[in-house]
């Protein structure tokens, strides 16, 4: 018992067994691809269609008998296949000679899950295809979805194998090693004979011959090497494309939070938009990220599809394509540059706060000055580039802290006073101001001690405006200050009558003498 | 140079000249032209006539018409135009040119 399907051919309507239409179909596929599918082809095929009609009707007759696959092949013998057309004709690409084509890349449309890549692919390297889907399945998972980003782009870069001539390539000579050092031996082989014509002419007719055949001969060489090397250049671009754009999706992905839970190969220290949310107003992080992705990614794809294009070699005419994305390039470019814009007024005009403390402590001749510890130094210190700003991460997240200055100098009263100055840029000079309340830093007195804290923090906002704590401790003549040796750490330019560099200056005693700060010898 | 090859090159220049010559004079179907061609040894898959047959119908030397048949669906029956005739005439020309020059240099060698 077998299935039978009822088929149309050119207005006659036939019955026919399933594996006797499964030959037919893929014949008349076959015949689709070899004749193109323009006017012509078209004609053609409908032709060659009522012709098949007419031969299954006069086997039918009219006692309605099924076509039989023994009839489908009988068919095809008459009328030929694609590569009976080409030897009828003597094209020039006989079936000898197509065998030797070199090996392109191209999508296969018949052994196609998605796009047909892996089927193309796997006739390219000669593997099974199932291998290479398996395997890009994994790496889909390994690397969070940027194997499904080559994949895209290889669908998009790779033309379908469509005619027959395609197919032939895509499983022409294969590009093993083999195939490759054969290759570049015949190339050997011509630079050889070149050479050698060229000394033969060199000995028997000098002049302008010989000019003719050291072209000859720098013209191949030259020739062998450039192939060679647009092939390590591709695998080498291929290469950074890939990474490249790996590093971006992951760095741009893990930073938001619903998929940072993804196994990873290769994980970032540095969150990016978590990163940004320091200096951007939070709506613009999200756009400014994606086109800051846009920017550097395209130019990652191109140099990814120009990599991959010089190790294959395969044709492809995408214009359109790269003309889209070079016109995207150019307004993410303009759209960041109008964003960086609007952001830069955020750090317009600056704008202070001093705050004065008289340290109430009559008796004291000498002020302790120390640092306290600084309680992030054992947490992971974040890559950053800005001057005396750090980020830690400090369980998860990630502290911003600024470095305070310190200076000393002489008191107009005859108390101690500490003046901390916040500093801090704003769109307008309230912003700014407001910005500097923000500013928190601490130092604590404990008699005629004093405890530095090594760090200020932005804020509740949490946005760098270049914001600068400045200490200064104000000195009344005649009594004296011991900067402890941890103090180095925060103190800054210190004018003293000995012109003692700051690091040289802890650990001892100074005392404020009217011609200035001078180290006291006798302590 | 393979002998295939230059058969097939042979044949394919021969081939155009043999369908005009078929349909001089009556127009015929595409299986009669088959017939007469596959007699004469000319194809050996049909495939190769229909290509033949749309190029040289849109290059104006043949052209077509439908007509009913008693068996199955309407047939194209192709025919020659003026502009066909005439060429057929020069490639008669050109082929009994061709005839000659082979028959005097066998002639010649003997």
């Amino acid at each position: 018992m077998k299935k039978t399907f009822t088929i149309n051919i050119s207005g006659t309507i036939f019955h026919i067994e399933e594996d006797a239409y499964e030959v037919l179909q893929k014949y008349l596929i076959n015949l689709k691809n070899h004749f193109g599918t323009d006017d012509e082809g078209k004609e053609i095929i409908a032709d060659i269609e009522a012709r098949i009609a007419e031969i299954f009707s006069a086997k039918t007759g009219d006692d309605k008998k099924v076509i039989t696959v023994e009839w489908v092949d009988e068919v095809i013998k008459t009328m030929g296949t694609p590569e009976d057309f080409a030897e009828e004709e003597g094209e020039e690409e006989s079936i000898e000679s197509e065998a030797k084509r070199k090996r392109r890349l191209y999508r296969d449309p018949d052994h196609r899950v998605l796009g047909g890549v892996c089927g193309g692919l796997g006739a390219y390297f000669n593997m099974d295809p199932v291998i290479l889907r398996i395997i890009f399945a994994v790496l889909f998972f390994v690397t969070s979805g940027a194997a499904l980003l080559a994949y895209l782009i290889l669908w998009i870069a790779v033309p379908k194998a469509v005619n027959t001539a395609q197919r032939l390539e895509m499983r022409g000579q294969e590009a093993t090693v083999k195939n490759i050092e054969k290759s570049i031996k015949e190339e050997v082989k011509e630079v050889k004979e070149s050479y050698k014509k060229f000394k033969e002419s060199d000995t028997y007719s000098k002049g302008k011959k010989s000019v003719e055949g050291a072209g000859d001969v720098v013209y191949n060489i030259f020739k062998v090497l450039l192939k060679v090397l647009v092939i390590i250049l591709g695998i080498l671009l291929v290469i950074t494309g890939f990474f490249g754009l790996l590093g971006l999706i992951s760095s741009m992905v893990i930073g938001q939070s619903f998929v940072s839970g993804w196994p990873l190969l290769w994980s970032p220290e540095v969150h990016v938009p978590d990163f940004l949310n320091y200096f951007v107003e939070p709506g613009t992080v999200t756009l400014g990220m994606i086109l800051v992705g846009i920017l550097t990614g395209i130019p990652l794809l191109a140099v990814l599809y120009l990599g991959t294009k010089m190790v294959f070699r395969y044709k492809s005419n995408n214009t359109a394509i790269i003309l889209s994305m070079l016109g995207i390039w150019f307004i993410s470019l303009i759209a960041l540059l109008v964003i960086s814009g609007t952001q830069i007024k955020h750090y317009k005009d600056r704008s202070s706060i001093t705050n004065s403390q008289v340290i109430s402590c009559d008796s004291c001749q000498t002020l302790y000055l120390n640092v306290a510890e600084n309680k992030y130094e054992d947490y992971a210190e974040l890559d950053w580039d800005i001057k005396d700003f750090n980020v830690y991460m400090v369980d998860g997240e990630e502290v911003f802290v600024g470095k305070p200055e310190l200076d000393v100098v002489r008191s107009s009263t005859d108390d101690f006073v500490i003046n901390v100055k916040y500093v801090s840029r704003g769109k307008s000079r309230e912003d700014a101001k407001e910005n500097c309340k923000e500013i928190e830093y601490q130092f604590n007195q404990t008699d005629s001690t004093l405890v530095f804290d090594p760090y200020f923090f932005l804020g509740g906002k949490e946005k760098w405006r270049n914001q600068e704590v400045y200490i200064t401790v104000k000195v009344p003549e005649g009594k004296a200050i011991f900067l402890n040796d941890d103090m180095d750490e925060i103190i800054h330019d210190i004018e003293n009558v000995s012109n003692t560099w700051d690091g040289d200056m802890v650990g001892k005693y100074w005392v404020m003498k009217p011609e200035g700060l001078t180290l006291k010898e006798n302590n | 140079m393979k002998i295939e090859n230059t058969k097939a090159q042979m044949r394919k220049g021969v081939l155009e000249y043999c369908i005009l010559l078929v349909l001089d004079g009556k127009p015929l179907y595409a299986s009669d032209i088959i017939e007469a061609l596959k007699a004469a040894k000319m194809i050996v898959v049909e495939g190769t006539l229909y290509p033949l047959l749309t190029r040289l119908k849109n290059a104006g030397y043949l052209a077509y018409r439908w007509e009913e048949s008693t068996q199955g669906p309407p047939r194209k029956y192709y025919e020659l135009t003026e502009v066909g005739r005439n060429f057929l005439g020069e490639l008669e020309e050109s082929w009994s040119e061709l005839v000659d020059a082979v028959a005097t240099i066998k002639t010649n060698n003997t």
